[in-house]
């Protein structure tokens, strides 16, 4: 077991979870927009990780239980858009609703609280990784 | 339990012959020492490499840099070990009485 596959896997994972902030980012800012490039309001996009195996090839029963992570996809969160009524709107409809993007700005408050908390998550196992190895090398002093 | 009087040693297992590894060439320690600098320099390039592209906004990701950082220090101090190692050898065998 080498100690940078174990960097490796920290740093998938850090990256990972840097995609997921990036996409809450992205729809926390468009939590309002009404007009895109596709039509309609802005759709709410989630980041699907999925996980990957270290090492091709052969290898020991470790190596084959480690895996790292990468982001497999983002995809659109297909609810119905929130309808608000806003008649003054220059997108409202006949009635007088505008269809306003499909992000829960509250629940995507608490998903990057939940992100973060990976992110720190691996940056304390990396930390550990690190002074494992820093140990080690203060055998026979 | 196994009372060795009743069963015998016929029991037992009998340990497989060690075998001799074949004496493998071994390459010379100046030859792995200078592989081992090498690697050490290699880390030390690709994370300064990095740790460049971070400062001047290039597309370096931060967390890689500091990865790749974290690697080549280890590195270095694992080198720094085996320097230590060498040079206290080296020390002991010069102050042997003749």
């Amino acid at each position: 077991m080498d100690i940078s596959d174990t960097l490796k896997v920290c740093g998938s994972a850090l990256s990972a979870q840097r995609a997921r902030m990036d996409v809450i980012t992205s729809n926390l800012a468009n939590a309002d927009v009404t007009r895109t490039a596709e039509g309609g309001p802005y759709r709410k996009k989630i980041a699907v990780l999925a996980s990957e195996k270290l090492k091709e090839g052969f290898g020991g029963t470790l190596q084959d239980a480690m895996k790292t992570v990468k982001v497999a996809e983002i995809v659109e969160d297909m609810s119905p858009p929130r309808m608000v009524h806003d008649p003054a709107h220059p997108e409202a409809n006949a009635n007088g609703y505008v269809a306003m993007p499909n992000v829960n700005v509250i629940s995507e408050m608490a998903d990057l609280i939940v992100v973060g908390r990976a992110y720190e998550a691996m940056v304390t196992a990396l930390d550990a990784t690190k002074n494992m190895a820093i140990k080690t090398l203060e055998i026979g002093k | 339990m196994h009372d060795i009087l009743i069963k015998g040693i016929g029991s037992y297992a009998t340990p497989a012959l060690k075998q001799t590894a074949a004496p493998t060439p071994s390459a010379p320690f100046g030859d792995m020492l200078k592989g081992a600098v090498q690697e050490t320099n290699n880390l030390l390039q690709e994370a300064e490499g990095s740790a460049l592209k971070v400062v001047a906004g290039d597309t370096g990701s931060l967390h890689q840099a500091m990865i790749a950082l974290e690697k080549a220090d280890i590195s270095f101090r694992a080198l720094l070990q085996v320097r230590n190692k060498v040079l206290e050898a080296y020390q002991e065998i010069m102050r042997m009485q003749i």
